[in-house]
């Protein structure tokens, strides 16, 4: 690891701090995964629902430690080509065009065919050369000088096959092309990976990465990451949204609200010139942290019972 | 990093606590155990919240595992912090008493968190990780104690009771009380010996509830998976759910690998021919050979009467867990008459549905040829087709009415497979009023199954035939 980044990355606190400077404010377990990673240069899988800041986590790591950002979106029927590597092949055809035109003087007059074999064997082989090989994003984050921060994301949205590609990377920092061997990364980036869970990820995976679970926040930290992200919000809106959205968590919904439908709610009530939450405003703006029609017709329900509750959450 | 103790004695503590994981049910590769060494390593022990963070992050890789995994560093950990703050209830000796032997010193000695450190060596020395059942308790009690140094403290009770009765023409006055101010250096001795005792009892208590808990979990699991399913004791019942719960999740890892397009890359020629009819036949646009996906059926059909019926609840309860895979399961239930249940599992739990099934068709006599008439009444035999497996599980014991083995031989010919699993081992097959030598023609297979390791192995084949041939 270079020494500028083992210095940020030297104990939780500043990494704490560092984060909370660029907006991102991360709970003890996340601080000290990161330190933990980032020192045994390990990948960390993050897990946990979604909108919690998985993604945001690797966005903030990079600015905090000042490191191009590699991003690979996973989907079903990524493949090695997309992840990896690919051939240039218009540049290689162009590459055999040329050698056609320039064969003569590469042979240079060489008069049997045994001869002529013997000259072109002289001549090194660029077809399969690292000139015409296109990096995508695994390889690129090998090539950084000065090491990156890869994001897998949604790693769990790969087909299983793709995940196998992966192990190499994540075990030896390195990537192996059949016809021009191990490439190994000039810097070891840090990795993270993020999942949803949607499937279970293979044991191989696993036990490469450090895992990191990332649940909803509780309340206070969640206060805390709205007075980051929505700075101009009253205290006591705040506090108000925050218990709100902890007690819909509380019920049984297809999809819970997550951090980033807080700060959109948060945001809308700004827009509304809204001072505090009361049923009205609470039924009109539902659909902003809710995403299930059936999860409305749930809340709306008990909308005001939670109103209540979240005033009474204020006043102490 | 930790400049503090060795690495071997780090490395030792750090496998301890791994199998202590392990025994809570947490998977750990030898991969992860060395990462875990490396995070000691790099956090050291003096702060426990990170070192618990930073452990669970190299071990646990579920959220699950990392509730266990908590509950596990605390208890484990808790074990070594207690030793800390042992050190004020005992009442203890005014004067000091003077003797040579050393365990004595010390468990006359104010200093509680000596004592404890020198019994956690000697739990080390003697092995205490080893111990597995409840009936070693006493073994490893003991051989603590010896490894401490109790012969010598026993001969340093002896010498002191020598000395007092050579002495006792002075001290005749208070003779029969034991902890008698001042009076009585053997009995000081002896309160401090059964002292060491329950301390030494209390440790290794602990000890096998930590490390204990992965052998008895295996034994038990091994017992329960081999006990015939009728037989099962009600007690074991919400275990077995557990257990069943937990292999049906396994098999669901191991399935659900989707099936590979095979068949790609060949040319579809006539539909290539089709599509390029409007480019004059130049075969500008390519069509490929696909493989069409098709998605395998299975329709359970279980004799739910009193002997059946606990082995029909796990096996349904299986094929209910596994529903990712085997997408397009419905199930029926029989005993006097069929009635299909595919419905209770889509509105309750496995449990629930069970009982509901139970008192719409359960406790009835059971009429095989009735309920097979019910069957074809209600007209499931025209959603049976080629992709359709059917699982039949039952004795076969119709109480000498009419089998209607016609219709299963109906259900034969239009459905893909017939398996029949039948609870009764095969000496009582076709005895009395069994008709199943009747029913057996027109099953492709016909198996006794009555453990949870035959259901388990069944379920296994069952997903791997039904997948294989979609």
């Amino acid at each position: 690891m270079l020494e500028q980044h083992a210095a940020k990355l030297a104990d939780i606190d500043a990494i704490t701090n560092g984060f909370a400077e660029l907006g991102y404010i991360c709970s003890k377990s996340i601080a000290t995964a990161i330190f933990i990673a980032g020192n045994l240069e390990k990948p960390i899988l993050v897990e946990g629902p979604a909108g919690v800041g998985k993604t945001e986590l690797a966005n903030t790591m990079a600015a905090f430690m000042d490191l191009p950002m590699i991003r690979l979106q996973c989907y079903e029927g990524l493949d090695e080509a997309k992840a990896l590597y690919e051939w240039r092949y218009a540049k290689q055809l162009l590459y055999t065009q040329i050698l056609r035109d320039k064969i003569g003087e590469v042979l240079g007059g060489a008069e049997t065919l045994a001869a002529s074999m013997d000259k072109l064997h002289q001549h090194s082989d660029l077809f399969f050369s690292e000139q015409f090989v296109a990096p995508r994003p695994i390889l690129q984050a090998m090539r950084e000088e000065g090491g990156s921060v890869l994001l897998i994301d949604e790693i769990d949205k790969a087909d299983h096959e793709f995940e196998a590609f992966l192990l190499e990377v994540l075990s030896e920092f390195q990537v192996s092309i059949p016809e021009l061997g191990t490439i190994k990364a000039k810097q070891k980036p840090f990795v993270f990976l993020t999942s949803n869970n949607t499937r279970e990820l293979s044991d191989a995976l696993k036990r490469r990465c450090l895992h990191l679970y990332v649940p909803f926040p509780e309340a206070k930290l969640e206060q805390q990451i709205l007075r980051a992200r929505v700075p101009d919000l009253t205290d006591a809106l705040m506090q108000q949204l925050v218990a709100f959205v902890q007690g819909v968590r509380e019920l049984d919904l297809k999809k819970h609200p997550s951090v980033s439908e807080t700060l959109d709610w948060a945001r809308a009530l700004m827009l509304l010139n809204a001072s505090e939450l009361d049923g009205d405003l609470v039924r009109q703006t539902l659909n902003v942290i809710l995403k299930f029609e059936e999860d409305i017709t749930v809340v709306d329900r008990q909308a005001l019972e939670l109103v209540r509750m979240s005033e009474k959450a204020v006043r102490r | 990093m930790d400049g503090g103790a060795p690495t071997g004695e780090i490395d030792k503590t750090i496998v301890n606590f791994i199998r202590v994981v392990r025994g809570a049910d947490v998977r750990v590769s030898v991969a992860e155990t060395l990462d875990a060494v490396a995070v000691v390593n790099f956090v050291g022990w003096e702060d426990r919240e990170i070192l618990k963070q930073g452990l669970g992050l190299a071990v646990a890789k579920t959220p699950e595992e990392k509730t266990r995994f908590n509950a596990c560093f605390d208890a484990f950990f808790a074990a070594v912090a207690d030793n800390d703050d042992h050190d004020d209830d005992e009442d203890r000796p005014d004067g000091p008493v003077e003797t040579d032997d050393k365990l004595a010193k010390m468990l006359l000695d104010a200093d509680q968190s000596e004592l404890m450190v020198a019994m956690e060596e000697a739990a080390t020395e003697v092995g205490i990780e080893n111990i597995k059942f409840f009936t070693q308790r006493g073994l490893y009690t003991q051989r603590i104690m010896r490894q401490m140094g109790l012969e010598g403290l026993d001969a340093a009770i002896r010498e002191a009771q020598a000395g007092e009765g050579s002495g006792q023409g002075q001290g005749q006055g208070e003779g029969g009380d034991p902890s008698g101010q001042g009076g009585g250096e053997a009995a000081t001795l002896e309160a401090a010996r059964s002292r060491l005792f329950e301390a030494t009892r209390d440790l290794v208590e602990k000890r096998l509830s930590l490390y204990g808990s992965e052998t008895s979990r295996d034994l038990r699991e091994g017992r329960l998976r081999r006990s015939r399913l009728g037989n099962l004791d009600r007690r074991d019942q919400e275990e077995m759910r557990r257990l069943v719960a937990k292999i049906a999740k396994r098999l669901a890892a191991l399935h659900s690998r989707k099936p590979k397009r095979r068949n790609r890359g060949t040319l579809d020629l006539r539909r290539t021919m089709r599509r390029n009819y409007a480019n004059d036949g130049i075969m500008f646009n390519l069509e490929w050979k696909r493989k069409k996906i098709s998605k395998p059926k299975v329709m359970a059909i279980c004799d739910v009467s009193g002997s059946v019926a606990t082995v029909a609840r796990f096996l349904l309860q299986f094929l209910y867990a596994l529903h990712d895979i085997l997408n397009d399961v419905r199930s029926f239930a029989f005993s006097g008459k069929l009635i299909e249940t595919s419905d209770f599992f889509k509105r309750h739990d496995v449990d629930t549905a069970v009982d509901h099934i139970m008192n719409a068709v359960g406790y009835m006599p059971t009429d095989y040829g009735h309920s097979f008439e019910n069957f074809r009444e209600q007209g499931f035999l025209d959603d049976l087709d080629k992709r359709t497996t059917v699982v039949i599980l039952g004795d076969g014991r119709s109480n000498n009415t009419e089998p209607r083995a016609d219709i299963l031989k109906e259900i034969h010919e239009r459905s893909k497979r017939i398996l029949w699993l039948n609870p009764e081992p095969p000496p009582l097959w076709g005895t009395g009023d069994s008709e199943i030598l009747r029913y057996r023609p027109y099953c492709h297979m016909h198996r006794e199954v009555n453990t949870l390791s035959h259901l388990e192995r069944f379920v296994n084949e069952l997903v791997h035939v039904v997948k294989a041939s979609s």
